[in-house]
């Protein structure tokens, strides 16, 4: 393996360093006004296995590709609709036609011209046939019409009041229909180089070093892109990737790029910044999942003991060195923006919640043994890092106590996900949630009784059963009025919480680690948006 | 052997590897005395620098640095030794076996030790705890399976050179069954090098542990240095003594254990004894 890239950016980054130490107190004197040209160098980790972003939704992909391939939406900062390929759209009154209206003058970058054929060919067969979210998202779309080319109706079977929030470059990118048509998507040449409509332009993947992205300088925003080149690069050791940042090497670390512990060191560091911004459409929650089959665990008492047990603060301060926020319950506060999310639950986090917890395990009819024992139970350690190993610790000494003698059991990821959602032979598991841009994504899917699928993965394992919350579930799919939807979904927040089939513990807050020199990098969607406007200070 | 053992008292460096491995088993004896508690709980504020109340400070979730200390002085020794007990015993029965029937017997078993003998040990033991699921069974299988061969070839080894003496032939002559010799004559006189060998492979077993355990394939239920060093890590540029200590632990056992494996070899061994 050569090291010509490695070296080449080093001098690069000295020769910037040194410039920006001359004309540094200049440009802190006034406010910087956007200059052209560059090389920014943002930290991916892990590297990406694929780029096919159509047909593999894996958190590493979309900072590489929604540079490269665009949605019809984007979404602003209170996460409401905003134009990218689709410069406006039309719902009808019953919720059940969606008209789009597309942008003129866009080219991809093989030169075929943006027209409502591409969307009708990404959406009816790409997105629904290989996309892992379009069994959910695309449920009620029944076809797209194409009107004329730059019009495209898309005919629902019913309302679909999560489609709007879920169409942006990352959700459902367009692809070029002359590109994809008559091949399998998945081994399409173009699968891992790319060809979208966006800002830059996929260059080269030199694989276990960096994917170099060029200015489309055909872009259809005029002016845009600020950048002459983006290089993802991928480093796997966490201390070294904490270094590239602080030597200046290295622009831009988003999501777990960076590794916790080294955040507040980095934020210290006077060449960088930080920001929280930009991954409200994540709504990552870490949390237990009960298996309701087991005797012990089906008797609601014991699993709202365990929710009391658990001092969520202490996970924040110390399992995620502050980086995160006490969970209340199954959905993020980052949906208090669309009115969602509501904190008038059962409340877990009360002074005496060990009292409460204790007497409660004492009504479900398991006394203290004459070792303080009340039971025994298994956690499944989540086998994705060091973290879920530290929260598992925490979680058998707080268990204990309340009487519970916790064995923590930590093997490979396949054994874990086969145990876990395949042979239910587990007693407490410790999952993580991404809800996505809306509860339809990725809520229902742990909670609904429909969703009891043997062998699927994260999905309903917990054999929660309960018809009220199915109901107003599969009510708040269809409910096109966004108040009645939050009424449905309040309601559902509380009965989940009253029933704990899972204990909601932490809302994981990520953190972008940026150079001061790179300049508006962060818009709603974070490093899952284009870097179009991103720019460089030299 | 008893002049064995006087050569051995007098074998410095040996004598005072023996007296730190004395106090690390005195620790794991103390250990549930002096930390009543156990090495998991969260007996304070994280990550606090060593102190009067936490003479080794406390890690990323509070727990006291020197109780895990002691817990992992007793996971590793009894790691350390059952797993080298298991290699040993398994070895010298299939080194024993070969090399006193030799033959097809031989053929088959030494192809199979130099089967184990050719994939990396650690990349074996990693394999092993995968499969079987971390505990502490199959930790200590795990080792125990990668460090037999050594011993195998030793034995097989000796026996062989030994076979062909007068006192084996004579023994055969008088009609000594197989077993009879192997134990009564030939395993008594290669014991020394088994025991200089076995405690060495004390210190590497140990090693192996703390290696699984750095890398998350230990038990989660049982403390461990290497789960210590692993847990601290991340911290070590603002908490040292997380990891340190430990390490420190680590070093000390093993050095020790290399020492006495050093002496027992020099003062068991009739060809080094003029030195």
């Amino acid at each position: 393996m050569t090291d010509i890239g490695l070296s080449h950016l080093s001098r690069r980054a000295l020769l910037l360093a040194s410039v920006y130490a001359a004309t540094a107190p200049v440009a802190e004197a006034q406010t910087p006004t956007p200059r052209r040209g560059g090389t920014m160098v943002m930290l991916v980790h892990p590297e990406p296995s694929t780029l096919a972003t159509y047909a593999v939704s894996a958190g590493n992909i979309p900072p590489v590709t929604t540079q490269i391939y665009e949605g019809l939406l984007t979404y602003d900062w209170d996460l409401k609709p905003a134009p990218a390929l689709a410069k406006s759209w039309e719902i009808s009154p019953d919720g059940k036609t969606i008209t789009f209206r597309l942008q003129e003058g866009v080219t991809f970058h093989n030169g075929q011209p943006f027209t409502s054929a591409d969307v009708q060919y990404s959406f009816m067969e790409i997105a629904k046939k290989v996309n892992p979210n379009g069994p959910v998202i695309l449920a009620e779309l029944t076809s797209v019409d194409t009107p004329d080319p730059m019009t495209a109706v898309f005919n629902l079977a019913n309302p679909a009041p999560y489609l709007m929030v879920s169409l942006s470059s990352n959700n459902m990118p367009i692809v070029c229909k002359s590109v994809f048509e008559g091949t399998q998507p998945l081994n399409n040449p173009t699968a891992n180089r790319p060809i979208g409509t966006g800002p830059f332009k996929f260059a080269e993947w030199n694989r276990g070093q960096y994917i170099r992205l060029d200015r489309n300088d055909r872009y259809w925003k005029p002016g845009l892109p600020m950048l002459n080149r983006i290089i993802a690069r991928f480093i796997p050791d966490a201390a070294t990737r904490s270094a590239a940042l602080e030597a200046g090497e290295a622009h831009f670390a988003a999501y777990s790029a960076v590794n916790a512990a080294d955040i507040r060191r980095l934020q210290a560091n006077p060449i960088l910044g930080s920001t929280t911004d930009g991954y409200g459409m994540t709504a990552a929650i870490t949390a237990l999942e009960f298996n309701m089959r087991r005797p012990q665990l089906a008797k609601k008492e014991v699993r709202q003991a365990i929710a009391y047990a658990i001092d969520r603060q202490f996970l924040v301060d110390n399992v995620l060195y502050g980086f995160a926020k006490p969970a209340t319950g199954p959905l993020s506060s980052v949906f208090a923006t669309s009115g969602f999310y509501t904190d008038q639950v059962r409340r877990f986090d009360v002074p005496d919640r060990l009292e409460i917890a204790n007497r409660l395990m004492d009504e479900a009819g398991f006394p203290r043994g004459a070792d303080g024992k009340r039971m025994s139970l298994y956690l499944e350690i989540n086998s994705f890092g060091e973290q879920w190993l530290r929260q598992g610790e925490y979680i058998k000494q707080a268990l204990s106590q309340i009487g519970i003698d916790l064995t923590l059991r930590s093997e490979d990821t396949a054994t874990w996900l086969r145990r876990c959602y395949t042979d239910y032979d587990f007693d407490i598991n410790e999952p993580f949630y991404s809800a996505g841009a809306d509860p339809v994504v990725g809520v229902h899917r742990h909670y609904v009784s429909s969703a009891i699928r043997r062998g699927t993965t994260f999905v309903n394992n917990k054999d929660y059963r309960n018809p009220e919350l199915d109901r107003l579930m599969d009510a708040a799919t269809r409910e096109p009025d966004q108040a009645r939807r939050a009424a449905l979904y309040h309601e559902a927040q509380k009965i989940l919480v009253e029933d704990s089939p899972g204990a909601w513990l932490c809302e994981v807050q990520y953190v972008t680690i940026f150079n001061k020199k790179l300049h508006d990098h962060t818009g709603p969607l974070g490093a899952y948006q284009a870097l179009d406007r991103a720019w460089l200070d030299r | 052997m008893r002049a064995g053992l006087r050569r051995f008292a007098r074998n410095r460096m040996a004598l005072a590897g023996s007296v730190v491995i004395f106090c690390v088993f005195l620790l794991t004896v103390t250990a549930p005395f002096l930390f009543p508690q156990g090495a998991f709980n969260l007996a304070g504020q994280p990550l606090q620098p060593p102190s009067l109340r936490f003479p080794l400070g406390t890690d990323a979730l509070g727990r006291d640095v020197a109780a895990g200390v002691a817990e992992g002085a007793r996971t590793s020794l009894l790691i350390g030794i059952s797993a080298a007990l298991s290699a040993v015993l398994f070895g010298a029965a299939v080194g024993g076996i070969a090399g006193y029937y030799r033959g097809p017997i031989d053929l088959l078993l030494m192809r199979l030790t130099e089967f184990f003998q050719t994939i990396p040990a650690f990349l074996l033991a990693m394999l092993l705890v995968v499969i079987l699921s971390p505990s502490l069974l199959s930790v200590i299988i795990a080792i125990a399976a990668v460090s037999w061969p050594g011993i195998a070839r030793l034995v097989r080894g000796e026996f062989v050179a030994l076979g062909g003496r007068e006192f084996i032939l004579a023994s055969a002559g008088l009609g000594a069954s197989g077993p009879r010799i192997i134990f009564r004559h030939l395993l008594p006189n290669c014991l020394s090098s088994i025991i200089a060998v076995g405690s060495l492979l004390v210190a590497t077993a140990i090693l192996l542990e703390t290696g699984l355990a750095f890398l998350g394939l230990g038990d989660p239920n049982i403390m461990s240095w290497g789960l210590q060093i692993s847990a601290g890590r991340v911290s070590l540029r603002s908490a040292w003594w997380v990891c340190t200590f430990p390490g420190i632990a680590i070093l000390l056992t093993v050095l020790s254990i290399n020492l006495i494996g050093d002496g027992l070899n020099e003062a068991l061994n009739p060809r080094l004894r003029k030195r």
